[in-house]
């Protein structure tokens, strides 16, 4: 009897996995492999559909501008790996300090975007970054640096790193959580003992944070990178992926196509090729991180 | 023992499921049923239709007349409910796309030019020959070409909303004299002096929002493009009897863009300002002009402050020296038409049809006309002292004004796309003239070859 409370017969094991399996094979699995189908077919989304195999694809090869986009995404996920997780993780590394006071508080408020719809947060910053009455440049002169002032949403050549802001900004509370669960499990032992031996402030985060949090870290960096290939509203609200296509993303793309171009067909495609690309690019970043050596 | 216990449990999962798949079915039915039976009864049948929309109630000429057209229909067909959804213009083309690729568009809804040839290849609308054909009085009661941009062939697509210029020249006359230009310029050499002259006095010579991508398009390229091109031109590129984008005209008309753009004839958040915030630094005096269509009229009437309100002119865009295009022509047409749903039929096919013959009625024509706006109908009964000196001036200036295709309307949304965001890379300098034109000739050819 007790043995069959904690480790219930397969058949059971089945009968409750049978729904959620279901229903994941409804929401995802069959929507992949009907892009899989779409992406065969010239289609224009009515009930005209023209088969053309493997063209769409032989198109996304020699697709400049998708390319480009895909360069975009990986700028982002660089930045958010760097931003996001950076930034969580010594946040992460003082709340184990005691200088750090009012911790529940400052981890509530990094937190509190990361529930904020991605529309809501793209429209605040187009507010800010706005020239004539944005915070961002009323700041610049109001401390006297009116030269640093930029059209910071229609400069090519920064329109990304604006982009990228208010996703490393809204995320970072995110990954803090992530990484604060991870270091709770540490034993306070640890600690007290690396106390003891002298080893504070910047040498405990090299030498013992740092170690234990490296599969956490993994996890996130993955994380990371799954959701930046595919992010899409913040983009979508600031620019549209404008100027031109400076900062058009892999998703914007296929939105592009798909319903301002009506071209369904060549959306799908490309929508596949964000899934391959991902997965090639987490599969990249494992080999690199040492994969699974535990 | 344990096998029949399994199997309940599996069953009973099974049970519950199949019930809520009956239970949703019933709905459906239930739902069904009253349509059907409306079909025979007809009129006094309860009504539903939903009408998506991009007229928000902000007081502009449009939106007077289409709500007070609509208050009339409601009033007169007590079992129609109008569910209505009103977006803003950008906002809204995007969403009827959207809508049209997942086959759920609303009953009623407006049209642009250029989705007419997916949305009719697909299905989804209907020819309004015969409802036009049956009340001729309605048919003849708009004003001549209205129908243009939704005619293929004899098929009438789309009753049109309005017809009006999109590119018109706003100036502010004080500023220009203060610049030392007592006159609008008579040809492009004398506007690109006068942006050299208002841009010394420091004054952004050209306000312009860019961030929808169609406004460089619509209301500059489309009218200037004509200047060097002629109208033959685009006819040609439409009906694709030969003409290129690569021909030195039309990219003659995109280097002139990026001549007033290097000129810094605009202002440099172009691209992150819609065209409702471009006109703002026209209010604010910083800036000395804007392009935008008939539809500003109405709003810069209703939101400029008074100095500048007065101080405002009209022109259009002066001609271009060895251009091929007539000085007299301006980018314009019908544009939007309200069209309904292929999939409805009987009593609510009517009920929409009766909707949009309201919105091409006195009731909504008048008061749109007298607020400054271009109903599609020919209006004769009217309040001519209700007119905003703006659109006094405008109603001067269009006694010698000629239509010529506004690009967005009549191309396809493929190519459009490809000329706007390619505008928006010209606009930055990350690509030239010339290989932007290549660039939608390409896109243009591969359509073809389809």
């Amino acid at each position: 009897m007790e043995r069959g409370l904690f480790k219930p017969k397969s058949r059971v094991f089945i009968g409750y996995l049978v729904l959620p399996v279901l229903w994941y094979v409804f929401v995802v699995v069959m929507p992949l492999i009907l892009a899989f189908n779409y992406s065969l077919y010239d289609w224009s989304g009515g009930p005209r559909m023209r088969f053309v195999g493997l063209s769409n694809y032989a198109e996304l090869i020699k697709d400049t501008d998708f390319w480009l986009s895909f360069k975009n995404n990986i700028i982002i996920t660089l930045l958010c790996i760097v931003g996001q997780i950076g930034i969580a993780f010594i946040l992460a590394a003082l709340m184990t300090t005691r200088v750090l006071k009012f911790k529940e508080f400052h981890r509530t408020v990094i937190f509190l975007p990361v529930v904020l719809s991605a529309v809501v947060i793209g429209f605040i910053w187009t507010l800010m970054y706005n020239q004539q009455i944005g915070i961002l440049n009323w700041i610049l002169r109001a401390i006297g640096l009116e030269s640093l002032i930029k059209p910071w949403l229609d400069d090519p050549k920064i329109v990304i790193y604006s982009v990228s802001v208010p996703l490393i900004w809204q995320y970072i509370g995110f990954y803090l959580v992530i990484l604060m669960a991870s270091l709770q499990s540490i034993p306070k032992e640890i600690f007290e003992a690396a106390e003891i031996d002298g080893a504070d402030g910047f040498k405990r985060t090299i030498y013992i944070i740092l170690p234990l949090l490296a599969d956490t870290l993994k996890v996130s960096v993955m994380l990371c990178i799954a959701g930046n290939m595919k992010v899409f509203d913040h983009i979508y609200v600031m620019t549209g992926g404008g100027p031109g296509k400076s900062s058009m993303v892999m998703a914007q793309y296929a939105y592009n196509n798909s319903f301002i171009m009506f071209k369904l067909g060549y959306g799908s495609t490309i929508s596949v090729g964000i899934l391959v690309l991902s997965l090639a690019i987490i599969l990249l970043s494992r080999k690199l991180m040492g994969g699974k050596r535990q | 023992m344990k096998n029949p216990r399994f199997v309940k449990r599996v069953l009973a999962i099974l049970v519950v499921f199949g019930l809520m798949l009956s239970l949703a079915a019933c709905k459906k039915k239930a739902a069904q049923q009253p349509q059907q039976s409306s079909q025979n009864k007809n009129i006094e049948e309860k009504i539903t239709l939903t009408f998506t929309h991009m007229f928000t109630n902000d007081g502009s000429a449009i939106s007077t007349g289409f709500y007070n057209a609509l208050n009339e229909y409601k009033k007169s067909h007590p079992n129609v409910t109008i569910k209505q959804e009103a977006l803003s213009h950008d906002t809204y083309e995007t969403k009827i796309k959207t809508l049209a690729a997942g086959g759920e568009l609303p009953d009623v809804f407006v049209i642009k030019g250029s989705m007419v040839d997916p949305f009719y290849n697909n299905n989804q609308i209907v020819p309004l020959n015969d409802a036009l054909d049956s009340d001729m009085a309605w048919k003849n009661s708009f004003v001549e070409g209205a129908f243009d941009d939704f005619k293929r062939g004899d098929k009438i697509l789309g009753i049109p909303i309005q017809v009006q210029p999109t590119s018109l020249i706003f100036y502010n006359k004080q500023i220009f004299k203060e610049a030392g230009i007592n006159e609008f310029p008579k040809d492009w050499n004398e506007f690109k002096d006068a942006v050299k002259k208002l841009r010394s006095k420091g004054y952004i010579p050209i306000t312009a929002g860019n961030k929808g991508k169609w406004l460089v398009e619509s209301c500059i390229l489309s009218t200037l493009g004509d200047r060097f091109t002629g109208t033959e031109w685009f006819v040609s590129i439409r009906d694709r009897k030969g003409s290129k984008f690569t021909d030195p005209e039309f990219v003659n008309a995109l280097r002139a863009i990026d001549e007033l753009v290097k000129m810094k004839a605009f202002n440099t958040d172009i691209n992150s300002l819609d065209n409702n915030q471009q006109r703002t630094l026209y209010y604010n005096k910083k800036a000395a002009m804007f392009f935008e269509g008939g539809w500003a009229i109405s709003l810069v009437t209703n939101e400029a402050p008074k100095d500048v309100l007065d101080a405002t002119e009209l022109a259009i865009i002066p001609p271009v020296p060895g251009g091929k295009g007539k000085p007299n022509t301006v980018s314009g047409g019908a544009g939007w038409a309200f069209q309904i749903n292929a999939k409805l039929d009987g009593s609510k096919k009517n009920a929409a049809l009766e909707l949009l013959k309201a919105l091409s009625s006195y009731a909504y024509s008048r008061p749109m006309l007298e607020k400054g706006g271009f109903p599609a109908t020919k209006v004769t009964n009217y309040d001519e002292s209700k007119l905003s000196t703006l659109a006094k001036k405008y109603q001067q200036l269009a006694k010698n004004i000629k239509y010529v295709p506004v690009y967005d309307v009549q191309l396809s949304p493929g190519v459009i796309e490809v000329m706007n965001s390619g505008l928006q890379d010209m606009i930055i300098g990350t690509i030239t003239p010339e290989k932007l034109a290549q660039k939608i000739q390409q896109e243009y050819e591969r359509e073809a070859s389809k």
